[in-house]
């Protein structure tokens, strides 16, 4: 017999009460792995739009929050092109629609120069990329176009205009194969906001090592950019990850996910506590049994700290699997489909199992304590 | 049997012990010696101090006054040196058997071992040679409740012999058995004493088991009465 056998054996001995804790434990964790998963793979999906093209940093408007209510001036492309070490730029207007009747909230429409940078890695499956010219003419993703049920050839309407379907494409990334890509110069037209753009993507000539330091100093030569009477314009212009980190969406994603998932995780913390001192207390015989054995306090912290860490860690994998379950038939649902990747990562598990550890300690630990302390001969008293 | 056998094992000195109040004195001045190999009993009623003595002994309970002396040295007051003393030289056996119910009869003799030997293979060899000692060898896989109440002191005793311990303390062994049983049981320390070399102090209302032992110590309000060998029998 081991000391895990022992544990095991314990818990065991109280299966419901042990099975109840494992469920709170896998609910909370459940919902960790699953919000910051989601936020996480928000982030990732988010930072593959421009690195999947090799995008180094995004040019927005200087102080705003919300890139929607960004407002560049389309002139800036050509001064950002002509800075020693940028290799490309392109500029993009964004907008988000919704599709009520089918329930899909949130649909982005890009606004992208027909001959831009950002084309380059759509693959059409049917139908033609837009070209330069085409009039109330749109691509749409493939998952948009499956959500929408739209082919080639039918129409979607964007702020009260119908734009026909030319091409069906399938990117890399599960962001834009939810989008509506439009000729840039017919989303500025349709919204109003013509010469204008919301963000400008720019790929440096940096490489290797110096390539922080290279990106850096690109954004500052950016953000130094003045107007023609020599007063600063308006530009913050950060690395993609940082950009990307920084956009409000990201950040709210974020908070709400940590928010929901420290209540939950308070919560079981809670329910392993009280398990957990239950046990301490009804098992107080035999700890002063084990006690005038000869066992250790540290012997019973580390039985009664194991027992409560075992039922965290059996909580972390029903949780695990639950989450898994539940993003996978999420990423499935139309009205977020677009927005969530199915599988979150390594990383995100693995936060889940060590704060399942965690509550495993914090919940189990003030027991074990009590439990140590418990003088022999009055634990052998007691009935 | 031990070559050093009748050498003094364990030795108090003025032993006192009142509880916290300081108005209940458990034990008072209890001055007294154990050889080797010697099986005393100690008896007394209800409340004179017996199970305080044992617990002293045991290293269950610190004395309020007064010295221990364990193979010549002073018992430490400190926790960690009595766990050690417990785990390493002493075997306890309860009147309640205080068997691990969800542990099987072979689990529960290998508890005391966890702090001694490392390995869990020795610990379960050792385990299955003491219950076939005390004649449970078809009984390993038991949990405590399939256990008849004898059979259930026979694993307390095994597991009290857990660790080659030079000493055994028993409170009340027989007490929840009955006459045939505690015949039984009496037998069976007698043989593990004799082949184990062990020093067996009881604490008992048993007639019969206090009769069986070399020395009587018979307690009243705290204070030892009597201290000779049991009747009919030579000190050891």
């Amino acid at each position: 017999m081991t000391l895990f056998t022992f544990v095991i054996k314990n818990l065991a001995r109280r299966r419901i009460r042990s099975c109840l804790t494992c469920l709170g434990i896998s609910i909370a964790i459940g919902a960790v792995v699953a919000l910051v998963g989601v936020a996480a793979g928000f982030e990732r999906n988010f930072v593959e739009v421009f690195e999947g093209r090799g995008v180094d940093l995004v040019v927005v408007e200087g102080g705003i929050t919300e890139q929607l209510t960004s407002s560049l001036d389309e002139r800036l492309l050509e001064r950002i092109r002509a800075l020693p070490g940028v290799a490309n730029a392109a500029g993009m207007l964004l907008e988000v629609l919704a599709f009520e009747k089918e329930n899909l909230v949130g649909v982005m429409v890009q606004g992208w120069a027909a001959d831009s940078l950002l084309m380059q890695h759509l693959s059409v499956t049917a139908g033609r990329l837009v070209r330069p010219g085409d009039k109330q003419q749109a691509m749409v993703g493939s998952l948009l176009a499956k959500n929408l049920k739209k082919r080639v050839g039918d129409t979607i309407e964007i702020d009260r205009e119908d734009f026909t379907i030319v091409g069906i494409f399938e990117s890399f990334n599960v962001f834009e194969n939810g989008a509506v890509v439009v000729p840039l110069e017919e989303l500025q037209r349709v919204m109003l906001r013509p010469g204008q753009l919301t963000a400008i993507a720019v790929l440096t000539t940096a490489a290797g090592s110096d390539k922080v330091e290279a990106v850096a100093a690109v954004c500052r030569e950016i953000e130094s950019f003045t107007d023609a009477k020599g007063r600063r314009l308006r530009l913050t212009a950060l690395p993609t990850r940082d950009y990307v980190s920084n956009t409000l969406q990201i950040r709210m994603a974020h908070a709400m996910a940590w928010v929901t998932s420290s209540i939950a995780l308070f919560i079981g913390a809670i329910g392993m506590f009280n398990t957990m001192m239950t046990s301490v207390l009804e098992r107080t015989r035999e700890i002063g049994i084990l006690r005038a054995l000869g066992w250790r306090p540290g012997r019973i912290v580390r039985l009664i700290l194991l027992e409560s860490v075992v039922l965290g860690l059996i909580g972390a994998v029903v949780g695990t699997l639950l989450a898994l379950g539940m993003i996978r038939s999420m990423a499935e649902m139309p009205s977020v489909g677009g927005f969530i990747q199915g599988d979150p990562s390594w990383w995100v598990i693995g936060q889940g199992f060590a704060m399942a550890l965690g509550v495993g300690l914090v919940g189990g630990g003030y027991p074990a304590w009590v439990a140590a302390r418990l003088l022999p001969t009055e634990a052998l008293r007691h009935e | 049997m031990n070559k050093d056998l009748g050498t003094p094992l364990l030795r108090t000195e003025a032993l006192s012990r009142h509880y916290p109040d300081g108005r209940v004195t458990a034990l008072c001045d209890v001055t007294l010696e154990i050889r080797r190999g010697e099986y005393v009993a100690i008896v007394g009623p209800s409340g004179s101090g017996k199970s305080t003595l044992l617990n002293l002994l045991g290293g269950l309970d610190r004395p309020t006054r007064g010295k221990i002396y364990f193979q010549g040295h002073e018992l430490s007051a400190r926790s960690s040196d009595l766990d050690a003393y417990r785990a390493r030289h002493l075997g306890f056996v309860f009147q309640s058997f205080c068997l691990l119910p969800t542990l099987t009869a072979l689990e529960n003799v290998q508890v005391p071992m966890f702090e001694t030997e490392r390995c869990a293979r020795t610990r379960r060899a050792r385990a299955r040679t003491l219950l076939a000692e005390v004649g449970l060898a078809l009984r390993l896989h038991h949990l405590p409740c399939q256990l008849s109440v004898g059979e259930r002191q026979r694993v307390a005793l095994a597991r009290a012999l857990a660790n080659r311990p030079e000493l055994i303390l028993a409170d009340e062994p027989t007490g929840n058995l009955d006459s045939g049983k505690t015949g039984e049981i009496l037998e069976l320390l007698a043989r593990l004493r004799a082949r184990h070399g062990t020093t067996l102090v009881v604490v008992t209302h048993s007639l019969e088991v206090a009769h069986a032992a070399d020395r009587l110590i018979q307690l009243r309000d705290g204070r030892v009465v009597a201290d000779a060998p049991t009747p009919g029998r030579q000190a050891a």
